[in-house]
Order: C-alpha cells, then structure tokens, then sequence
C-alpha cells in the first residue's frame, strides 16, 4: 500500500521538480533528518554519560564494530549464512508448500482428511521444533535450511490451498465446455488463478525463514547473525549487538522487495488492474 | 481457410436438420435433506439447424440447467440430448459457450484469450495466434491484442469472449445472458454485430435472455417456459430480424409490440409471486 503511494508521489515528483520542492524530496528529506537528530542525541548521552554506553551501546562505538567486522570478514561470514540459510529454506519450503497445496485441488477427499493435521502444524510455532531439528541435523547451515522450510512450507501449503478454493467456478466450466481435462484445467486455471494467494504468502514467509534462521542461529550455530548477536549478548558487547541487528534489518529489506518485484513478475496482470484504477 | 472445417461440418448437419433435439428432457436435484426438487418437467424441442432461437422464462425456471444440460456439463435424469445427430454424453467442445459475465481470463492478454479454446485442442501456438488475429483484426480488437481484459470496458471484453467462442468454430453457440450486465446502446450494438457475425457464419444460435424485446428483435423463433418445473409453454415464430435485415428495424416494426404483449401474457408473471 505505502509502496505504491511512494512510487505515485515520485510520478507527480517527476513534473512538479523545477517548480517547488515535491512530496517525494520532503519525505525522505524528513526521514535523514530523523535519522541524524535520533544518532546525534544518541551520541551525545552516551559521550556525557547521561546513559550507560555499556548497556546501551553508541553510534559511534557501532561504526567502529563496524569496519573492524568488514575488515576482519566476520560480517560478511555471518551475514552470508543467514541469507543463505533464508533464501534457501524459503525457498524450498514455500515452492514445496504452494506445490502440494495446489495438488492438493485434484482430491477433495486427501484435503479433508489431511486437514486437521495442517491445522494443528500451522498453530504450532515452528521455533519450538529447533532442538530437535538440530540434535537430528547438526549445528551447521544444514539444520538452518531445514528449519526454514518447515517454517515457510505449511503457510504457502494453507495459502494456496486456500487460492484453489477461489477460483471462479464459471472459469472451470467454460473449460470443460472447450473440452478440455482436469490436467488442462489446473495448469491453465488452477495455478494463474492462485498465483496471487501463493505471491502474498511468499511475502509472509521471507519473515518467518528468516525468523527460523535467526532462532536456530541463536540455540547452536558456527556462524550467522543469528549467532554474531547471541555471543555478542552474551559478552555485553552492546554495540556488536547493534551491528547484527541493523544488519538483519538490512537484510530483511532487501528480500522484501526482491519478492516484491517478483511478484510484478510473476502477476502482471494484476499490476495492469493497478494501473488503470489509478 | 478457418472456414473449411465449418463448412465440412454444415455439409453433415444439413442432412441431420437438426442442430439440437431435447427429447424428453427431465432434471431434478435433491436437496440436503434428500427432497426431490424438480427443476425440469418435460422438454421435447428440435432447434433446427442455423436457426436463432431464444429461450424466454421466468426466472429461475431452470434455463441455464437445460443450458448446461445441452453443453454437456450436466447430464439430464432422463431424456436424450442429441446435437447434430450424435448424443451428447459429456463436455467435448461441441458447443460454444456465452455467458452474463465475459469469463475472460484476467492473466491471460486478449489473444491469449482468444486462442485458449485452440490451445485446449492441441493447436500450436503460431497456428492459434495466425487465427485469433484475423478474427481480432476483423473486429476491430487487434490494437488490443497484447493489454490484459482489465484494461478494456464491458462492452469490449464481451466482444473478445465472443470472439473466443467463433474462434472455436463451434456449429452451436449458447448465448446465456451474454447481454444483460452491458449498458442499453452497448446491449443493442452487441446485438447487431452478433446477428451479424452469425449470419455471416451461419451459426445455430440459442440465446437464453429474460429480455423479452431482446429476444423478439433477433430470433427466428421463440420459446416460452413455464414456471419451474419448467416445460415449454409456447413456440413463436418470429424472424423479424431475417426479414427486415436488422434488430433495429425489427423492434420499430408494428408486429413487436404484438409479439411483446402476447409473450408478457405468456410469462404471467405477478409481482411478488415470481421474485
């Protein structure tokens, strides 16, 4: 929703530039200025000891962990098996998942009878699973993958199950009437038409991968910022804390909006609704 | 070239005479508490062949059941559906299909749209693009060939679900509603172009409406249904539209008020009992 406000305001900024300041500078010209003014009177505190630096850490304690985790390679280590991790798993559990919940449209029969158990598995936090995942699977990257997918595979199972249950019944009987099969019918209706349900869960489960990752990451891992942030906590090292944190941050916005774009991808035609309604 | 397979097809039908025989037609469904709910009593109608012919009711009087019943999605409880000649014991294509709402896929682009019927049999992809051209062009719709239907109006999208149907070069095309959710000038330039279009083809038509002046201004012939369970009250022979050349003329010709008031009798219809 803000995504397409800000990319109408940038539109608008497009024409209006030479005239006076647009909306689109304004905005992000308040937005630095937030930034500043928190760091700045941050750094301040912490420099008169109005608060703890220790307890709290400091922007500029933070820059320095900073370039010392670049320079050293740790950041990019660690930040390099998170993504991994996260990608990887999300990946495989939300294609698995969107894969069955789709099939699951050919028998009406399996879907019920499965359907108290998919229940039970989407009410569980998938977190609670990390132990045993990891005694089974090791500490390395591998038990992390795991973790991800079962952490992603029952939301696109549930979502696009539930997408096949929206599909126009006019738009199935139209293609019987051209004659076609049930295999025509779920690769030219069935899959199109869920499209968008699987899409939206996919935006969900970048979130929950890399909630499992993190979490597996925090009960036993070699690397990961996961993992960066839980040593780092347990040392009283604020401003490494920091650093993982912002990092996750960082991270979890740039697989935002990858799938973002992949869903103008994968769903143009949803896009040009879009467009006309504006 | 698109026209051969028809022509061939017309050849066998001429000497069948028949596009559609419903011989005997009964329907009935049960309900959740297993009562039989009986939708058609009794339908025996021969709808000859090229002829247009629409189908006139009360609502609810169980059209699009005998519509669905001769496409073949539905199988009747008892009687024998036959279209040109053969009986019809499933959905295989036989029929063309159009409904109230245009069903355009909205993640396919128009000629995607257009040539999905010549997908569904097998047709390669350049073969089903070459056809679904000449039919967009012919209409006036091959500039929109490539927008997705949401960027077109209801008019437009109703034309592109038309041409879906001819694309398929079915000998029948079942037209449910096709007009009703258009605007009323949208709704009478539809109606030309369509009686045109089937002309040109020489296509059977059936055309189920609840449009009443509708049905006078393009048919050969009309039939009147009953309240459900639903049988055939009356058969009109109309053909203004063959006969004066157009729609329009006929509903400005004096015999379409006569024909207008002869079937509202028909219908009965009663406030408040009927809706």
């Amino acid at each position: 929703m803000e995504m397409v406000q800000i990319e109408k305001v940038s539109k608008d900024s497009v024409n209006k530039a030479k005239k006076k300041l647009s909306p689109f500078i304004i905005h992000n010209l308040s937005r630095l200025g937030i930034i500043i003014t928190l760091l700045a009177v941050w750094e301040l505190a912490a420099f008169l000891k109005w608060i703890n630096p220790f307890l709290l850490g400091s922007p500029s304690g933070i820059w320095d962990e900073t370039v010392r985790l670049i320079q050293s390679g740790q950041l990019y280590t660690d930040m390099f098996a998170t993504v991994y991790g996260t990608i990887l798993g999300f990946v495989i559990g939300s294609l698995l998942g969107s894969a069955i919940g789709l099939l699951l449209w050919y028998s009406k029969t399996l879907a019920t009878i499965i359907d108290p158990f998919v229940v039970a598995l989407n009410g569980l936090p998938k977190i609670a699973l990390a132990p045993m995942i990891i005694i089974w699977f090791g500490s390395g990257m591998f038990s992390k993958i795991i973790l991800a997918s079962i952490a992603t595979f029952i939301v696109a199972l549930l979502s696009a199950y539930q997408g096949t249950h929206q599909i126009d019944s006019n738009l199935v009987n139209l293609m019987k009437s051209l004659g076609s099969s049930k295999g025509q019918i779920f690769k030219k209706v069935v899959i199109p038409s869920s499209l968008p349900w699987i899409i939206s869960a996919f935006r969900l489960n970048i979130g929950f991968a890399l909630i499992a990752v993190i979490g597996g990451e925090f009960i036993s891992s070699d690397k990961g910022l996961g993992r960066m942030i839980f040593v780092a906590g347990n040392l009283f090292n604020l401003n490494v804390v920091w650093v993982g944190v912002l990092s996750l941050m960082a991270v979890a916005i740039i697989l935002y909006v990858i799938v973002s774009k992949m869903e103008n991808r994968l769903i143009p035609w949803e896009d040009s609704k879009r467009q006309k309604e504006n | 070239m698109m026209l051969n397979s028809a022509q061939a097809v017309s050849d066998v039908t001429k000497e069948v005479g028949n596009a559609i025989e419903l011989q005997g037609i009964k329907k009935h469904f049960y309900d959740k508490d297993e009562n039989i709910i009986q939708v058609i009593k009794d339908i025996t109608l021969e709808i000859k062949n090229k002829e247009f012919i629409s189908i006139v009711g009360p609502s609810g009087c169980g059209k699009s059941t005998m519509f669905n019943i001769i496409a073949g999605l539905m199988q009747p409880t008892e009687g024998k559906v036959k279209v040109l000649g053969e009986d019809i014991v499933s959905s295989t294509g036989h029929v063309g299909y159009m409904m109230q709402k245009d069903l355009l896929f909205p993640w396919r682009t128009i000629i995607e749209n257009v040539s999905l019927g010549l997908e569904v049999k097998g047709m390669t992809k350049k073969e089903r693009e070459d056809i679904a051209l000449d039919y967009l062009a012919k209409y006036g719709l091959a500039d929109f060939a490539h927008a997705y239907p949401s960027t077109l109006s209801g008019g437009m999208r109703q034309r592109v679900a038309l041409i879906r149907t001819l694309a398929m070069d079915p000998e029948i095309i079942l037209l449910d509603e096709p007009f009703s959710a258009l605007d009323y000038q949208t709704r009478l330039v539809l109606e030309e172009e369509i009686l045109g279009i089937l002309r040109d083809f020489g296509k059977t038509a059936v055309l189920i409406t609840h449009d009443i002046g509708e049905a006078i201004a393009m048919s050969d012939r009309i039939a009147v249904m009953t309240q459900r369970p639903t049988c055939v009250k009356k058969i009109y022979d109309v053909g203004l539209a063959v006969e004066l050349g157009s729609g329009m003329k006929a509903r400005a010709d004096h015999r379409y008020n006569d024909f207008f008031e002869n079937i509202w009798a028909d219908l009965d219809i009663q406030i408040g009992r009927d809706s």
